[in-house]
């Protein structure tokens, strides 16, 4: 009868490895599965974690600890260095968001084409679409809820050049959020392109 | 008594029928009225004008104004009698100048809307007339409006009374079967002494041998679980069970599929991705240029939240997070082990995959779960079905060319490759 109740409670053991809810489930190699080095968008703040099969007790942390103490909330991501240019691309655009006289003047560095704008339909439909519709309308899922999302060929907007629209998308205007930070400089030029066909319906 | 039924029946008809008469006749008079006071009010304004007028303003205005609702600036019912004419005018044409110049008005509108300065437009006289007379006509229908409301309520009501009536019905019939069930062994059981009791009261004669074993026959219930039929049968089925959960169980180690934690915000793709169709690149931004998809940043939340819904507590959580500029600590869901190299980019940019592919009905998930098993066996059945994409891409050229010499097969992930340990394990 021993036999038959240690015989269940194994069983039982086996049947809970499954990962379910909060639980990730049990792991076969736990050391292979962790980076040891920093992994970016995955991190482990609790010390404790993975103790039971430190293989480096020196370190005075968890065999999963996954932290950078010296970040700020232990972040393994950071920034790039301030004032720092990246190869290769474009220069950092640098207009302050309320100058939109100057940023008017600035002309675009894509060339027309087909091409461009089938790529620029892409990026259009990804970061624009849901608020300002399939036809720039602002009647897209989100600009109907949203609201105050300004229609491109209305009167106040149709005429505006593209330096301004680049400028917009980079820093946002009314109600409208900068999106500098979620789309490339290129993307958004190519992006500026599209919106003027829209402009011209 | 049937002849007196009929007449009182006759009686009850003929009244109807003579009511049912003044009653249609008083509708269609009600409905004449209603539609000749719709022509009267129609009438003060010139069509043309308002149509103008009307197009105008839903091409410009309703971005941020509405008749009868505050959306960005006032709700726009009755503006002309607020203010006058030119003052309205000189507000659409410039309103920064009329702020400009003090009209306390003005000023009062400036400030009470979040100073949020109003786009000028460059409107004609005659334009900006047609638009003033659209407002107006459309101030007169103040009634309709109310009533077409009530009727898209009652809408929405009926339909969630029905979704409702599906649960009640079905829970009606199971209570149903239920009751047929008890009624019937009820009923077997009444008769069956019934049948004893007649029996005795005739002395044993009215039934034979065979009838008396039927209804002797009871069921008894102990007796039954106990017998080795019942106890083979159930102990069998409780092992296999058993054995089977434990199988699996095992299979199920190292891999995470289901995984769903709790995250520390309330978050609902099903609303996001699901509901208002925004696209995944839209905050997920590095999965076409970098190794993993990215989780979004607290900025990107505010695009929007910064001005939706602000007044929840799952968004208050976004507003805090952004005012302290301290990152969200959202719990990971795809821990891939990092034995094995994965790379977003190369799947979702050249591969062409699309996101569902690997990530499951993700617009249906309130909370997302690990949809696929990521194991190696899974990775490499892909690869060996998936077609390479070879259209318009030189790379492939001399890579196709090669493959056609050997094959008739088309050109796979495993033939460029795809199989290899050192792809994934390095």
């Amino acid at each position: 009868m021993n036999k038959l109740i240690l015989y269940l409670f194994i069983g039982i053991f086996f049947i809970s490895c499954s990962a379910k809810d909060d639980y990730p489930g049990v792991e076969y190699a736990p050391n292979m599965y962790h980076s040891v080095p920093y992994e970016p968008l995955s991190q482990v703040k609790d010390e404790e974690i993975g103790s039971w099969l430190d293989s480096n007790p020196e370190d005075g942390h968890g065999e999963f600890y996954n932290s950078n103490p010296y970040n700020p909330y232990g972040m393994t991501m950071l920034e790039p260095v301030p004032n720092t240019v990246k190869r290769g691309g474009y220069l950092p655009y640098r207009i302050h968001k309320d100058s939109f006289e100057i940023a008017a003047l600035v002309k675009s560095p894509i060339e027309d084409g087909d091409e461009v704008l089938k790529e620029a339909k892409i990026l259009y439909d990804r970061f624009c679409v849901h608020c300002h519709g399939e036809k720039g309308m602002g009647d897209g899922s989100v600009g109907v809820v949203y609201k105050g999302v300004t229609a491109y060929n209305s009167r106040a907007v149709k005429d505006k050049p593209e330096g301004h629209i680049f400028h917009v998308i980079t820093h946002g205007k009314g109600r409208m959020w900068g999106h500098g930070s979620q789309i490339s400089i290129e993307d958004r030029w190519k992006i500026v392109k599209y919106v003027q066909t829209l402009q011209k319906q | 008594m049937l002849t007196r039924l009929t007449k009182n029946l006759t009686y009850i008809s003929r009244i109807f029928s003579q009511n049912f008469g003044i009653i249609l006749l008083s509708l269609l008079l009600s409905n004449m009225y209603q539609l000749s006071a719709q022509n009267e009010q129609d009438e003060a304004f010139d069509q043309n004008i308002v149509s103008s007028g009307e197009s105008l303003f839903k091409g410009n205005c309703t971005v941020c104004h509405a008749i009868n609702e505050v959306v960005i600036g006032p709700a726009l019912r009755d503006v002309h009698e607020r203010q006058s004419e030119e003052w309205i005018y000189a507000f659409i044409k410039n309103s920064q100048k009329v702020i400009k110049s003090g009209d306390e008005y003005a000023v009062d509108l400036y400030n009470q809307y979040n100073q949020t300065l109003m786009t000028s437009f460059d409107f004609s006289d005659e334009e900006l007339n047609s638009i003033l007379t659209y407002i107006k006509s459309e101030s007169a229908k103040e009634v309709q409006v109310a009533v077409v409301d009530n009727i898209v309520e009652g809408g929405e009501v009926s339909s969630s009374i029905s979704s409702d009536n599906f649960y009640l019905s079905l829970g009606l019939n199971i209570f149903l079967l239920l009751l047929l069930i008890f009624i019937l062994f009820r009923f077997t059981n009444l008769s069956k002494k019934y049948v004893i009791l007649k029996d005795n009261q005739n002395k044993g004669k009215l039934l034979d041998d065979d009838d008396k074993e039927i209804v002797d026959s009871g069921f008894k219930i102990n007796e039954f679980i106990k017998s080795n039929k019942v106890v083979g049968i159930a102990s069998f089925v409780f092992i296999a069970v058993f054995v089977k959960s434990c199988i699996d169980g095992l299979y199920t180690i190292g891999i995470q599929q289901n995984y769903q934690p709790t995250q520390p915000i309330a978050f609902s793709h099903k609303i996001h991705a699901g509901q208002y169709e925004i696209d995944c690149n839209y905050c997920h931004t590095g999965v076409n240029i970098s190794k993993s998809a990215n989780i979004p940043a607290v900025n990107i939340c505010m695009n929007c939240h910064g001005v939706i819904n602000t007044d929840k507590p799952e968004i208050q959580k976004i507003l805090t997070a952004y005012e302290e500029n301290r990152p969200i600590e959202w719990v990971r869901v795809h821990n891939l082990p990092d034995l094995a190299y994965f790379n977003h980019s190369q799947h979702v940019a050249v591969g062409g995959i699309e996101c569902n592919t690997c990530h499951g009905p993700i617009e249906e998930m309130d909370v997302v779960y690990q949809y696929s098993e990521l194991t190696m066996g899974w990775c490499i059945n892909c690869h060996r079905e998936s077609e390479i994409n070879s259209k318009g891409n030189d790379y492939y050229d001399k890579l196709v060319e090669l493959h056609k010499s050997s094959s008739k097969e088309p050109l796979k992930v495993e033939d460029i490759g795809g199989l290899e340990c050192s792809k994934c394990h390095y």
